[in-house]
């Protein structure tokens, strides 16, 4: 992105081929959904890994992250980022199922069919 | 103090490419606090989807046809920033005008798109009053919708200064850091596609 000669913010070629890759992976993400293939975990699993190695490309191809001149800022904010993201998804997901196992006996008791 | 300052800029090696660097630099940093601020409202969904409430849930409500094509749209919105980016470094002022023109009304078709859908929601009955679980949704899909919102705001403010003044080094830095908003709103988006569109499938 911060690159010193200007050099990859002038061509095209990037742009476009990172348009064709997600174009394709956007295409398979839908292909996925619509046509129910794939199960449970399986399912969860492709969906998330499909979705990571778009947004990979994106964040190469159209942002130019880690094309930046060597102290790589752009790329250690970046990881930065995404580490308290992990940690903040990762750890409500945590926390609440935890909460939701401990409430469990809840689940059984007669007053909640009434909703 | 004037004259003390004047020196000093003239004698920085080159005054353009430090504070392109530093400005595009400055708003990746926004950026990656927008990247945080959604991971918490994904982290709220990812909390609240079962709680439905006795409401209408995923499979019920979303047309995943219309989520579809608002991806492609924003795709080539990435796509047509990407290239206005490409012709705004190049200089040359017909090219920005144009790549950024189109950007502009591909982006306009994916919110009255988006618009539509949420009203369709709205008038079946499920708005943001029904559950948590649809809390959380609109509370996702309303930040985002926001933020295209602001960034086709932003589009006819940089190309009245392209078209004004010429493209200057300040309009590179600003045609780039709008170039680099709308492909984070993109990515943005696929994690809505995929985790928001597509709960309770499979």
């Amino acid at each position: 992105m911060i690159d010193r000669n200007h050099g990859w913010n002038v061509s095209v070629k990037p742009v476009v081929l990172g348009f064709i890759l997600s174009f394709f992976f956007t295409v398979a993400l839908y292909r996925i959904a619509d046509r129910h293939h794939l199960m449970g975990t399986t399912f969860a699993i492709t969906i998330f890994s499909i979705a990571m190695v778009q947004t990979l490309i994106q964040l190469v191809f159209f942002m130019q992250v880690g094309m930046e001149s060597k102290p790589r800022w752009v790329s250690i904010s970046l990881l930065f980022a995404i580490l308290v993201i992990i940690i903040v998804i990762g750890g409500s997901i945590w926390i609440m199922n935890n909460l939701n196992y401990n409430m469990m006996p809840m689940d059984s008791m007669p007053t909640h069919g009434a909703f | 103090m004037k004259e003390k300052a004047l020196p000093l800029k003239e004698k920085s090696p080159d005054p353009h490419h430090n504070s392109y660097a530093r400005t595009v630099f400055g708003f990746w940093l926004f950026l990656l606090s927008d990247f945080v601020l959604f991971g918490v409202l994904f982290a709220c969904f990812a909390v609240l989807r079962e709680n439905k409430f006795g409401g209408p849930g995923a499979l019920d409500l979303f047309n995943l046809d219309i989520a579809f094509s608002q991806s492609l749209l924003l795709l080539c919105c990435s796509f047509f920033a990407g290239l206005g980016g490409v012709a705004i470094h190049r200089k040359n002022k017909i090219q920005t005008v144009i790549w950024f023109s189109i950007l502009f009304f591909v982006g306009l078709a994916f919110v009255i798109l988006e618009l539509k859908d949420l009203s369709r929601l709205i008038a079946l009955g499920a708005d943001w009053t029904k559950s948590g679980f649809l809390s959380a949704f609109y509370t996702v899909v309303g930040t985002h919708i926001l933020h295209v919102i602001l960034g086709l705001m932003w589009i006819p403010v940089l190309l009245w200064g392209v078209i004004k003044l010429g493209i200057a080094h300040e309009e590179i830095t600003r045609g780039t850091c709008l170039r680099l908003f709308w492909q984070f709103l993109n990515i943005v988006w696929i994690f809505i596609f995929a985790f928001v569109y597509f709960a309770e499938r499979g």
